[in-house]
């Protein structure tokens, strides 16, 4: 099935920063670049040289370098230099495997099998921003069911509040959690203690309902 | 400063390393003396007293072998930034520097237990992990208050010893994507001037 997941609020990834995400098992590096508008990338986390995490990496300009030999890959997931003999032309055929990669509702979406047509299921609100991810050490299916995330949703909206879900590896959970900017409704730090309890209660398979109804009814301190 | 410091050390050694950080980032000098522990105690170098291992700091007659407490020491050198150990945020500072010990303290022994042996066993994580995410929640609430460090405007020695911890449970298995907040403040760590890096923890990332 293809299809868009969730893997990072934007606030985690901003201009020249990286960050290695898990998705179902794979290993994925989100990338920014610094630069003055600066594109999101998603490639699979693995310099094809030495088989390097990427992630351990660092962003120069519109690149990303790898922290074992310096290689640079530029835009097309391309090589475009390699330290040790800067005057080659690298050939084409130096690449790193790229995903597609998507910013939406202040969230990173990235499809690693081609998916094309997005969002799936509707925009939703405008002005999203985002507010946390967290790491719930639960299956993926109690998580959604807990946020109310429909089969073949992206995101559960709860008033001005969205919930999203993905999977870094079997067994495990990140929790996102976005805001409509302008909305009345709980704080940022309010959702973010409140993310916590959630994430506590489906960790120790203590009650969901009251936690989800302090959201809905907006009870949280 | 009154007197030289001498800090016996072992390179690999997580506490070791957080004192290394420390004294650099605080802009100290010192000499180091190298203490291989693996080595017979007849081969280790005559400084060290019996039932001494490393990190051990000696200025003139201060000698001292706890790591918070070496903190604390270089911060309050007349020489050394107030900042490291802010007196507005003194007690802050030193609650989480007493907890970054303590999860030091745990983390030196896990990576003894896995590392320390023929065939590498990873330990149990739960005290670590625990640790790990209360850091994680912490400055999560401080990124959205508007800070960058864990008790102070500015960094100080307890961010330097929470940064040992979290930088080098990846060595056992803590994988950085469940803690976001903690991988951007370590970026930041890495920037300041004076930052130095142990074998198993990289210059970025």
């Amino acid at each position: 099935m293809k299809r868009w997941q969730p893997v990072s609020v934007l606030s985690d990834i901003r201009r020249g920063e990286v960050a290695g995400v898990r998705i179902g098992g794979r290993e994925v590096v989100l990338w920014r670049e610094d630069a003055p508008t600066p594109t999101l990338h998603a490639w699979e986390d693995r310099c094809p040289h030495r088989g390097m995490r990427l992630s351990f990496g660092f962003v120069r300009d519109d690149a990303l370098g790898c922290l074992y030999h310096g290689w640079q890959f530029g835009g097309g997931a391309r090589c475009r230099l390699i330290p040790a003999h800067p005057q080659v032309r690298v050939p084409a055929s130096i690449h790193v495997h790229a995903y597609g990669v998507r910013e939406h509702a202040g969230l990173a979406w990235v499809s690693m099998d081609g998916a094309e047509d997005f969002p799936a299921g509707g925009t939703g609100p405008d002005n999203v921003l985002p507010v946390r991810t967290l790491h719930v050490k639960a299956s993926v299916g109690p998580l959604r069911h807990a946020a109310g995330i429909a089969p073949d949703a992206g995101i559960a909206w709860h008033g001005p509040v969205g919930l999203a879900v993905h999977e870094p590896v079997a067994g495990q959970a990140m929790l996102h959690v976005v805001r409509v900017a302008d909305a009345d409704g709980p704080s940022y730090p309010a959702l973010s203690r409140w993310a916590e309890q959630l994430r506590d209660a489906v960790e120790s398979g203590a009650g969901i309902a009251p936690v989800m109804n302090g959201l809905i009814a907006g009870e949280m301190a | 400063m009154t007197a030289r410091l001498v800090l016996y050390d072992w390179t690999p050694d997580v506490r070791c390393y957080a004192v290394r950080l420390g004294l650099s980032l605080m802009g100290m000098t010192y000499e180091i003396r190298a203490v291989d522990t693996d080595l017979p105690v007849g081969q280790r170098p005559a400084g060290l007293r019996a039932g001494e291992r490393p990190p051990v700091l000696v200025a003139g007659s201060v000698r001292l072998s706890r790591p918070g407490v070496i903190m604390q020491f270089i911060a309050r050198q007349p020489e050394v930034a107030r900042a490291w150990l802010d007196p507005a945020h003194e007690w802050a500072i030193l609650d989480w520097l007493d907890f970054g010990t303590t999860a030091l303290d745990t983390m030196a022994a896990a990576r003894d237990a896995a590392f320390g042996t023929t065939l590498p066993v990873l330990p149990p994580m739960g005290a670590l992990v625990a640790a790990l995410r209360r850091m994680e929640d912490h400055m999560s609430a401080r990124a959205m208050e508007g800070h960058d460090w864990f008790a102070a405007p500015a960094a100080s020695i307890a961010d330097v010893v929470l940064f040992v911890v979290f930088a080098l449970t990846v060595d056992l298995g803590v994988e950085r994507d469940t803690c976001p907040a903690l991988r951007r403040w370590a970026r930041r760590m890495r920037g300041l001037p004076g930052f130095v890096v142990m074998p198993g923890v990289p210059d970025y990332a």
